[in-house]
């Protein structure tokens, strides 16, 4: 999988790269509209990350010359700007989804994979990890090819986790990501714990391995030993 | 006690005409008075003089007789021993008239054919009575005319020239900073007033310069603290997946992601209140309130959970509204979420809808809260608390925006805010 980052902060790009390395996604990076228009005219990406504000010019830009070269590349916009005009501006012109500044690394990942899912399995929506398997349209879980009755937090808690697999999740990013819209209002993470124990003991049951780690302090981890 | 600047200027005028007024009629009854006596005594020795000069060498004790018969008002009687000539007022009965009637007399003493006599003669003053009283009544009315008149003319060309005054006053209490709309002040043709306004131009725009300034920096430093704190969060998430993190590095770490998430709500809450400020939530739609609320009652369901409260609804009505939809659902949100931050575990939340208000009721401190700090930016009830003091100021800020009302109070352990529309 192939992926273009478009962000004038070197260390975010960087550290994006990074995190994304592990889950055989390919990085490449562009820290100005130049630079992005020359790659996206070059190379065909997955998902393009694009930041809106970039020293010479505006994201906007690049939206706009994708859209004419009738490219499918998938874009999330990542940016400090969050209007609902800019998001809808954003939209109108092409991008697939909105990650507004700062973000946890784990949500941009489930985004990204949650893009490149709608991109290209057309509808087929399936995550299949080991004896577990998601239905991300339908909303339901299956282990062992038993359907298992999961709350809509509790499939979106699994494929975040899966999604992420192998990775430390702070408590913090999982509240944020369950609470959607809502993680602004955010000032008590503690509900993560009663919806992680309810997803693993609804999976247990259903005969699946554990796979949800507790990671001391911190939070939480998808781990398949 | 504060009285009207026009009332003030005519009060002062109206209190000197009437001190004038009731100075003025006896001073002029007196002075007139005297002044009339004074051409009586003149007229007395005038006719004295005149007899003297032409009557006195050739009159004899028959012409006496003859004279004392045929006048009245002046006559001769026998030596009453008087020096020299000697004026006085006395009240002599008029039987033609039937009263007493002031009258001069000038007693002098005449040698007629070598024989001493006293000349008498007399002026009749009620003549002068009635003439002093019209005169002084006219005197008076005439007075009185040009006073109204001088009081009216003032109140009128004092209300003319105090008006621009009044206007620019208007202008003033009807200025609001928040609100883009500066003040337009008429020349007039009075220079002070001219000089006023133009300072109190001056004093408004650089206020609104002043504020703008303000606003402008609140929302450039929360915008530019989003790219650090954007580095922060992805570094601390990259650092998180180290291998090699020990226990108390991992806790450290969590906090670390606490922290950035106060950071975050923090700079979005400025973010949020410059944005209303810049009036970037002006359009209206009508809006149902009990759609609002059930539209993320599950995330406040699930965080009052976490803290075992109690959540009652009272909805007697779907209330409909006219505002912006993302700042009343933030109004809500923040509501909501004040009652249930600063709860107790195990307490309860009231919510109730009625005709024209909605108002959230939370247990909590057990005591009433200080309402003037409660709306201001930044203040806490606990210093230590992990809120931002933004949440109120937010709430207050809509309500103002859209003309409502919100007030606070503390009854039966339950600190409620009711927002009347």
């Amino acid at each position: 999988m192939k992926i273009l980052i478009i962000e004038d902060e070197i260390d975010i790009a960087t550290s994006i790269k990074n995190y994304l390395k592990t889950n055989e996604i390919l990085c490449e990076m562009a820290n100005d509209t130049q630079s992005a228009l020359d790659k996206i005219a070059m190379y065909d990406y997955d998902c393009i990350l694009l930041d809106l504000m970039l020293p010479d010019g505006d994201g906007f830009v690049i939206l706009k010359e994708l859209r004419k070269q009738n490219k499918s590349d998938g874009v999330i916009i990542i940016s400090a700007k969050e209007t609902l005009e800019t998001k809808i501006e954003g939209f109108n012109l092409g991008a697939d989804d909105y990650l507004t500044k700062p973000f946890h690394l784990s949500e941009l990942l489930v985004r990204i994979q949650s893009l490149i899912r709608r991109k290209q399995f057309n509808g087929s929506n399936t995550l299949l990890f080991n004896e577990i398997e998601v239905n991300t349209l339908a909303k339901s879980v299956k282990v062992n090819q038993k359907e298992i009755d999961c709350t809509k937090k509790e499939i979106d808690l699994l494929l975040f986790l899966i999604g992420n697999k192998n990775k430390v999740l702070s408590k913090s990013a999982i509240a944020e990501h369950l609470s959607g819209d809502m993680a602004d209002m955010l000032d008590n993470h503690d509900f993560v714990y009663a919806h992680i124990k309810n997803l693993k003991k609804k999976l247990n049951d259903a005969g699946s391995c554990d796979y949800i780690k507790s990671v001391y302090g911190m939070g939480y981890k998808w781990q398949n030993d | 006690m504060t009285k009207k600047l026009l009332n003030k200027t005519t009060r002062i005028f109206l209190m000197f005409s009437v001190m004038i007024l009731l100075i003025s009629a006896p001073v002029f009854y007196t002075i007139s008075h005297w002044l009339y006596v004074y051409e009586a005594d003149e007229i007395l020795f005038f006719h004295k003089g005149a007899f003297v000069k032409n009557h006195q060498a050739e009159f004899t004790e028959t012409d006496v007789a003859f004279w004392n018969k045929y006048n009245n008002d002046s006559k001769f009687v026998t030596d009453i021993q008087i020096e020299k000539d000697s004026l006085f007022s006395k009240m002599y009965f008029d039987s033609i008239a039937n009263e007493e009637e002031p009258f001069r007399e000038l007693w002098s003493p005449m040698e007629i054919n070598g024989k001493r006599y006293t000349y008498i003669e007399r002026i009749n003053l009620v003549e002068m009575e009635g003439t002093v009283l019209s005169v002084a009544l006219m005197f008076l009315f005439i007075i009185i005319v040009f006073l109204i008149g001088i009081i009216w003319i003032s109140k009128r060309s004092s209300a003319k020239i105090w008006k621009p005054f009044y206007k620019t006053l208007y202008q003033i209490q009807n200025f609001e900073i928040d609100q883009n709309k500066k003040p337009t002040f008429e020349t007039s043709e009075i220079e002070e007033f001219n000089q006023l306004n133009a300072s109190v131009e001056k004093l408004i725009e650089k206020n609104i310069a002043i504020y703008k300034n303000q606003k402008e920096f609140i929302e450039n430093a929360a915008h530019e603290l989003q790219t650090p704190l954007a580095l922060f969060q992805t570094k601390v998430d990259t650092l998180s997946q180290s291998t090699t993190i020990s226990e108390s590095e991992s806790q450290l770490l969590e906090s670390l992601n606490n922290d950035i998430a106060r950071l975050n709500r923090l700079n979005k809450n400025l973010l949020l209140l410059s944005k209303i400020e810049n009036d970037n939530y002006i359009e209206k739609q009508p809006i149902e309130i009990l759609t609002l609320i059930n539209k993320n009652l599950d995330f406040f369901i699930e965080q009052a959970h976490a803290k075992d409260l109690i959540i009652e609804t009272h909805f007697k009505e779907n209330l409909s509204i006219e505002s912006n939809p993302i700042l009343f659902e933030i109004l809500i949100n923040n509501l909501f979420l004040n009652s249930i931050k600063h709860n107790v575990k195990g307490g309860k939340i009231h919510i109730t809808v009625k005709q024209n208000s909605i108002s959230f009721s939370n247990s909590g401190l057990n005591n009433s809260l200080k309402m003037d700090q409660l709306f201001k930016r930044f203040s806490k009830t606990n210093p230590s608390s992990k809120g931002n003091g933004l949440g109120l100021s937010i709430i207050k800020k809509i309500v103002e925006l859209n003309n409502w009302e919100i007030d606070y109070s503390y009854k039966k352990n339950l600190h409620t805010f009711k927002v009347r529309f």
